[in-house]
């Protein structure tokens, strides 16, 4: 292709952060009106490197060429001033001002005496939304807009400051089917007049729909650009996961169902907003049930939901056979339930208290009290116990459980659970950040509880992670239950093809 | 079909509050000559509703940053005490006295928005610091008598007691202090929909982050919101030591309160980035006619704080449960409909 249709390109870019190598050698190139889809698991490095670009990150080595010349981008606003725009994830529209107001933010035109000229500025926006074909009105209040219309206004924001470039960051992920293909309708739009777009994106069916060209990161290096007419399914998937597959690198196992009585049976489970509909699944005593899936399938919200935390909208869960009635966190700890969330640092812990004060805190019912006041002591031995349990060093059960590491962090937050009499424990991306060693002790943990009769469940998008802990996976893909895996040799291949919904083709399970 | 914006439906709500508590106490106290429903009252009312306006216009700024200015109040005392000074010890004309209370004024203002913007002190804490700090200096520049017992400094020179009446002094005349209302809250208003600074306001309130993004000085927003509600609050204590032709260190003591209710009230929502200075008028003609039908009624005036208190929480009360219902409509519009 003709060096002058470039409009980007990142030639030899490194980066590391603290001696660990996040991208080495990496090159990336955009053409003029193109699409170039950009993907990799999670980790391959796929945000450092548009990062980079937006100039939120200092690369290490290299250097960015913009329509050929070399650029140095320091900060959002360098990047800015270049044309490119970035399509945050979380909108950053301001709700009570109009649509034209959110496009024309901080650069609005005025008349004399520093009036701003309303006129001209829905004028301008309506010409915007005109030539890009955007179905928007100047003078709506963004607070009467749906979720995929204020990312349409997010984009326009971006083309009205004449952007050539449009990074778009999971962009599909907060909308529903109906917005998520207007959306597409005006990716094409864009494309004819010339604009380029980086979509990032998990969803390989999207990016088989809409991109011109693929790149795929692997482990922080460029493994792949394919053309259009290379962008087949299964072999993006063997790209994106890397081609030696042994079973010594947990990229395919057997797997075994366990596991006695029914203990959590969930019939009929739908949600308020859509985001998972109609699931039913059973766990037994002492099994580790893995739910896989995209990120955005609904797993999350499934298990926040069987936890107490969202209310169904219809559906029964039954824990032994005992209906839920009501359920709130509350009632599911008293029920013997037990649940790591996600978000770890946010939901997880209390990170100015002690391990001790964060182990009792889930446990004041069944610490010991003299007269109303609870017992230092027995706060301390249960700390000790917990530490003990789940082997956290330095065993200090004073210190505050901000400071430690990821890896302690979540040991902590599981040491609390462990100090129940629990019948189910739902852990939520368990491992995210954490170092490998730890990651190890964790999955014994989970592997114990599991031995001493305990149901688990464990939501992860970490292949590896969801092949190593499971007896049994349940894939979950747009809020739906897609496919189960048990009693049979599964491979990573599988589960993402199965989360992506690309049809079941054997090659893929080789 | 059109669905009604969230601003709207809100500006008919407090409306119609306003409308309620007339009607109320047009039907318990009765209309006519010394009863609730007649002009003379309903001027009462209006006067009694413009210092709290006037401050409103700040306070509503401040409010759309998602700040609060809990200091307005004890900043009445000190500006008035200072124009005590002036023309207790000085010479100067009365114009002068006026501008150097303005000027206290915005140096308070200014003083709120340093601590606040630039040392990022949070708003709450910050103007209850300054709150203590306003009135204790008021004590400190009281005026004093021979053996250092505060009285209270009698400022009758007609020059600037006319302030306090109405225009062509007649007790059936329009009070200047309404005039004022209403060049403020017109001023107020336009400043607010139609310039740059105003669109800003929203934008830091709603979303800080994206404010930055756009290019927004948010320091300086936020820092320029506290100046104006400084100047406002200045008026405010020109008008009301007018009124009482005397400067004491009580003055202003309900008036942290009231501003902030009439914004509230008047859908000017805590958590920033919604409301108008309409609606702070609208809000402070509601507390001012709650007062007035209270005192009518020949109630302990002790209850229409009880009143007040009980509808601020049904109020805020009522935004964030519609706020977390417009949410869900938003996602669940996308759900269904997609974009059309």
């Amino acid at each position: 292709m003709a060096e002058n249709n470039v409009i980007l390109e990142a030639k030899g870019i490194y980066k590391s952060f603290s001696g660990v190598s996040v991208l080495q050698d990496v090159h990336f190139s955009v053409d003029r009106g193109e699409v170039h889809a950009l993907m990799g698991e999670n980790g391959a490095g796929k945000s450092t490197l548009i990062k980079i670009i937006t100039g939120v990150y200092s690369k290490d080595q290299g250097q960015i060429y913009w329509e050929g010349k070399p650029v140095e981008i320091n900060n959002y606003q360098d990047c800015q001033k270049l044309g490119v725009a970035c399509i945050y994830q979380e909108l950053s529209v301001i709700p009570p001002l109009t649509v034209a107001q959110n496009v024309f933010l901080g650069r609005e035109p005025r008349k004399a005496g520093k009036i701003i000229d309303y006129k001209k500025m829905n004028q301008m926006t309506q010409e915007l939304i005109d030539k890009y074909e955007f179905p928007l009105k100047p003078t709506t209040v963004v607070d009467n807009l749906g979720i995929g219309q204020r990312q349409l206004i997010e984009i326009l924001k971006g083309l009205s400051q004449n952007s050539k470039l449009l990074i778009m960051d999971e962009p599909t992920a907060s909308l529903s089917g109906k917005e998520a293909e207007m959306l597409f309708k005006i990716i094409n739009t864009l494309r004819k007049q010339g604009v380029s777009i980086i979509y990032i994106s998990h969803r390989l069916e999207e990016v088989y729909m809409l991109s011109d060209r693929l790149t795929i990161l692997r482990d922080g290096k460029n493994a792949a650009l394919l053309e259009k007419h290379e962008i087949i399914p299964a072999k993006v998937i063997e790209t994106m996961i890397g081609k030696v597959v042994d079973e010594s690198s947990g990229s395919k196992k057997m797997l075994q169902s366990k596991g006695g009585d029914v203990r959590l049976d969930v019939r009929g489970l739908t949600d308020k907003t859509d985001r998972f509909r109609n699931i039913s699944f059973q766990v037994h005593k002492g099994e580790i049930l893995g739910f896989g899936g995209l990120i955005g399938a609904g797993r999350t919200e499934l298990v926040r939901a069987i936890y107490g935390i969202d209310k169904p909208i219809s559906g029964e869960v039954y824990l032994d056979g005992e209906k839920m009635v009501n359920p709130s966190p509350k009632k599911s700890i008293d029920m013997g339930i037990g649940f790591v969330p996600e978000d770890r640092r946010n939901h997880g812990f209390i990170p100015l208290l002690s391990t001790t004060k964060n182990v009792a805190l889930t446990n004041y019912d069944i610490l010991k009290k003299n007269g109303l006041a609870v017992s230092d002591k027995d706060e301390l031995d249960m700390s000790k116990r917990a530490i003990q349990a789940i082997d956290i060093r330095p065993s200090d059960p004073d210190k505050q459980v901000g400071v430690m590491s990821g890896g302690n962090q979540q040991k902590v937050v599981l040491g609390k659970w462990l100090m129940r009499d629990l019948r189910l424990l739902i852990v939520d991306e368990p491992t995210a950040g954490i170092d490998v060693g730890a990651k190890d002790e964790i999955y014994s943990i989970l592997e114990d509880l599991a031995s001493k009769g305990v149901a688990v469940i464990v939501v992860t998008s970490d292949l590896q992670e969801l092949l190593r802990v499971s007896h049994r996976i349940l894939v979950m893909r747009k809020g739906d239950i897609v496919k189960e895996f048990k009693n049979e040799v599964v491979t990573q291949s599988m589960v993402l093809s199965a989360g992506q919904g690309v049809t079941e083709d054997k090659e893929a399970a080789e | 079909m059109k669905e009604m914006n969230q601003t709207t439906l809100r500006r008919l709500i407090s409306v119609g509050l306003l409308a309620i508590l007339i009607a109320l106490f047009t039907a318990m106290v009765g209309a006519g000559s010394g009863k609730f429903l007649n002009a003379e009252n309903l001027m009462a009312i209006v006067r009694d509703a413009s210092v709290p306006g006037i401050i409103g216009v700040g306070v509503t700024y401040v409010i759309i940053t998602s700040g609060i200015d809990l200091s307005t109040g004890s900043m009445i005392a000190l500006v008035g005490m200072v124009m005590a000074n002036v023309y207790a010890y000085t010479l100067l004309p009365i114009p002068v006295m006026i501008l150097t209370g303005i000027l206290a004024g915005l140096l308070c203002g200014f003083f709120n928005g340093f601590i606040v913007a630039k040392l990022e002190i949070p708003e709450f804490i910050g103007t209850l610091a300054t709150m203590s700090v306003f009135r204790a200096l008021a004590y400190i520049i009281a005026i004093k008598d021979a053996n250092g017992v505060i009285m209270s400094q009698p400022m009758n020179v007609s020059q600037y007691a006319f302030l306090g009446s109405t225009i062509g002094g007649s007790s059936k005349g329009i009070p200047y202090v309404c005039v004022a209302l209403v060049i403020f809250v017109v001023v107020g208003q336009i400043v607010l929909r139609y310039t740059r600074f105003g669109t800003n306001l929203y934008a830091v309130g709603a979303n800080k982050k994206a404010a930055t993004l756009s290019g927004i000085n948010v320091e300086r927003i936020r820092m320029m919101a506290f100046v104006i509600t400084g100047f406002c609050t200045a008026v405010g204590a020109v008008f009301t030591t007018a009124r009482l032709q005397s400067a004491t260190t009580a003055l202003g003591t309900d008036f942290e309160f009231s501003p902030i209710a009439a914004a509230v009230v008047g859908g000017v929502a805590l958590s920033g980035g919604s409301g108008d200075v309409v609606g702070t008028l609208i809000g402070a003609l509601f507390m001012a006619t709650l007062e007035n039908g209270v005192r009518k009624l020949d109630m302990n005036t002790a209850y229409q704080y009880v009143i007040k208190g009980v509808i601020i929480i049904c109020v805020v009360m009522f935004d964030a449960v519609y706020k977390k219902r417009m949410d869900r409509i938003a996602k669940e519009k996308g759900a269904k409909e997609g974009l059309e």
